[in-house]
């Protein structure tokens, strides 16, 4: 869907992005992680020709964004940014239509895709009519993600878009967008330096530094085999291992048959969510269940502690 | 209800203490300040000067000789804004102070003009009365307690301009009645009525052009200033270095180089551009509005938010889209803000320009400080203010339309 070949850019004698490559594959939930000033949102902004590389190509949908114009191209790629840049002197409405009325959608057309988008967000109708100053940060940023889903691209763009929320927003906002993701198979580039952000919702993920791919792969993947100290620091160092049982779900090291175990865990949690049930009740195994609350079979402390993952 | 009922007792307890029901609390310091400022200038300042004839000193008359009803309701008017100072109520306020305005001005105006026929009719045929301190005083008491109200208030842009034309039509309806007939600025307007419209849209003619050809430099300096950086000190230190040159200065300055250049090219000689007249006039103006203009579109261009013109261009509005239907809107009340300094700020320096045989308002001004006939400085000096103000007034309405949805 994506593709960066040796791609280099310099800003001001100070190389931004140095020889990097990418491949993102169509439907990903693909993560750019990195300290600030890696270059990641560099990386992103060059896939809608916000930037245009010094050296190297980018293909978008297998075509080269030199060969597209570049407002064209923007327009089917939605963007969003930390601090939802919604224009102030436009309606909440106003601003979700942006990019279809860039289209020349018509009004009936924009009116059903508004509602449409309404629903899928849970934004508060009430809230359509009003100014962005009269939005919290978390509205806000609804009404941005609504902007950059308005005319269905398949690409979206997402620079750090939930670092300026609150807990509750960010995390609400983060189920939102995965779900959205998972039900639409849209690709999404999402860029963040908030580890368990990016576990919580990449597919795939490259981790940079100085401009550079450090490691690329699905979370497990990086998580499992860092490639250098660097790497190994940024994933939290120490606390690596407990953020590895943040990704494995409990379906994965179940032993299935009959069980005596006290308390219950859906299969779906993760190990991490198992372990803590496990500290909490004082025991050292615990029955799993499905959706419906059947019986599939027990997880026990040493599976934990043994695993050999298995992701 | 019952936090409510306790209020209410409490306040009957320390309404009944001694010391609050002698000393009533101020509620508006404004019109306690104005009240005084009125009655102190009543009893030292004279509310009508008359003289044997227009060069001779004259002599000063209080407002306690003038005729007692006009006067008396200057005076009640006056009181009244004491009255209204203690009140609580603050639209009740605002509305009756509207009124004890009406009241001063309507009453320092009436009185004024009844009390110069009776000067006039008894003294020498040449006699004439002026307006004196008092009378000033209370006309600005009025004004700006009505200002305050107004203000206070905080009334729609239509009904504030209700208000100021039923203020301007009381005015003109007692000057048609012929009213302040004796008054000596009366007599000095009427004797100038027929080139008087002349001079005034001379004036705004000399206005007009130099807001016209100040954009027209404007603009492109702006985009000058937006696009490269390293121009914007350059442009911003020499148009501060003009504007630092004292006005009557340039006019004179202008004068040489203008000749010359007059005389060199019979093409604009054909054109009437000379040493003198409009022309340079025209150009001092100008040069004086580059500074306050391009600053403020600068400030209002450069002011718009980085990331919402990221988010623009992101999601692909092109060159022309951004500017049109992002930039300028946001920018709009600073682009208005600057043409309004630069409007009101050309109004006022155009009077200078009459020294250079520009005409306008100036004419008024500059022939009554010669003649030492102050009331013919006001001929020119008060047409001025009021189209100062007339202008702010529009410029404050546009600004209120252009910020509504910001």
């Amino acid at each position: 869907m994506i593709e960066l070949r040796n791609v280099s850019k310099t800003f001001a004698a100070t190389p931004a992005v140095a020889d990097f490559s990418l491949k993102i594959e169509s439907g990903a939930f693909f993560v750019l992680i990195g300290p600030s000033g890696c270059g990641k949102s560099t990386v992103l902004r060059m896939i809608n020709a916000m930037i245009f590389p010094d050296k190297g190509q980018i293909l978008v949908r297998g075509r080269d964004i030199h060969e597209t114009e570049p407002e064209k191209l923007r327009r089917g790629i939605g963007y969003v940014i930390q601090s939802a840049g919604l224009f102030p002197h436009w309606t909440a409405a106003d601003n979700i239509l942006a990019v279809p009325r860039l289209l020349k959608w018509s009004p009936s057309k924009c009116a059903a895709r508004l509602d449409a988008l309404v629903a899928l967000l849970q934004i508060d109708p009430t809230l359509l009519k009003r100014y962005p100053k009269q939005l919290s940060g978390g509205q806000q940023q609804r009404i941005g993600v609504a902007r950059a889903l308005a005319a269905d691209p398949d690409i979206i763009l997402m620079d750090e878009p939930f670092a300026a929320l609150d807990p509750v927003s960010r995390a609400a906002l983060q189920h939102e967008i995965s779900g959205i993701h998972a039900r639409s198979g849209k690709t999404i580039v999402f860029v963040t330096h908030d580890m368990d952000e990016a576990l919580r919702l990449a597919t795939g993920m490259a981790v940079m530094n100085n401009g550079r791919l450090i490691q690329g792969g699905t979370p497990a993947s990086i998580l499992l085999a860092p490639a250098d100290d660097f790497v190994r620091d940024f994933l939290g160092g120490e606390a690596l291992q407990l953020r590895l049982l943040d990704i494995v779900p409990v379906r994965k090291l179940m032993k299935p048959g009959k069980t005596r175990a006290a308390s219950t865990i859906a299969a779906d949690a993760s190990l991490k969510t198992a372990l803590n049930l496990m500290l909490a009740s004082r025991r050292s195994s615990l029955c799993v269940a499905d959706e419906s609350g059947a019986r599939l079979g027990e997880i026990h402390l040493s599976d934990i502690v043994a695993r050999r993952d298995a992701s | 209800m019952r936090a409510g009922l306790f209020d209410k007792h409490l306040a009957l307890i320390s309404g009944s203490n001694a010391e609050t029901a002698s000393m009533p609390k101020v509620h508006d310091r404004i019109l306690l300040v104005l009240f005084s400022l009125g009655l102190v200038v009543i009893f030292s300042g004279g509310f009508l000067n008359c003289a044997p004839n227009r060069l001779a000193t004259g002599v000063a008359y209080p407002l306690s000789q003038a005729p007692a009803l006009e006067a008396a309701a200057a005076m009640i008017g006056l009181c009244a804004l004491a009255l209204l100072s203690v009140s609580r109520r603050r639209k009740f306020r605002s509305f009756a102070t509207i009124l004890a305005a009406a009241l001063i001005l309507w009453g320092s105006l009436a009185s004024a003009g009844r009390f110069a026929a009776i000067l006039v009719r008894g003294g020498p045929p040449a006699a004439r009365a002026s307006l004196g301190p008092a009378f000033w005083t209370l006309a600005s008491v009025a004004i700006l307690a009505l200002v305050d109200a107004v203000q206070k208030a905080n009334f729609s842009m239509p009904a504030r301009a209700t208000i100021g034309a039923a203020f301007c039509a009381g005015f003109f309806l007692m000057a048609a009645a012929g009213d302040f007939d004796n008054l000596s600025l009366a007599r000095e307007f009427s004797n100038n009525r027929g080139i008087f419209a002349t001079e005034l849209l001379h004036h705004l003619g000399l206005v007009c052009a130099a807001i016209f050809f100040a954009l027209t430099l404007g603009v492109p300096l702006t985009v000058l200033v937006l696009r490269t950086k390293a121009a914007a000190g350059f442009v911003f230190a020499s148009l501060g270095i003009l504007q630092t040159i004292p006005s009557i200065a340039l006019f004179g300055v202008l004068i040489a180089p203008m000749s010359r250049l007059s005389e060199l090219l019979p093409l604009l000689r054909g054109l009437g551009i000379n040493g003198t007249g409009p022309a340079p006039a025209v150009l001092a103006l100008t040069l004086y509005s580059l500074l306050p203009l391009v600053r403020g579109f600068y400030t209002g261009f450069s002011e718009v938010a980085m990331e919402v013109k990221d988010a623009a261009i992101a999601i692909g509005f092109g060159w022309r889209r951004l500017f049109l239907e992002v930039e300028l809107p946001l920018a709009l009340p600073a682009l208005i803000s600057g043409l309004r300094v630069v409007t009101i700020q050309a109004i006022g320096l155009a009077s200078v320009a009459a020294l250079i045989g520009a005409g306008g308002l100036g004419t008024f001004i500059f022939q009554g400080i010669g003649q030492y006939a102050l009331d013919l400085v006001l001929v020119g000096a008060i047409p001025v203010i009021l189209l100062a103000l007339l202008a702010n007034f529009i410029f404050e309405m546009l600004l209120g339309l252009a910020r509504r949805n910001l």
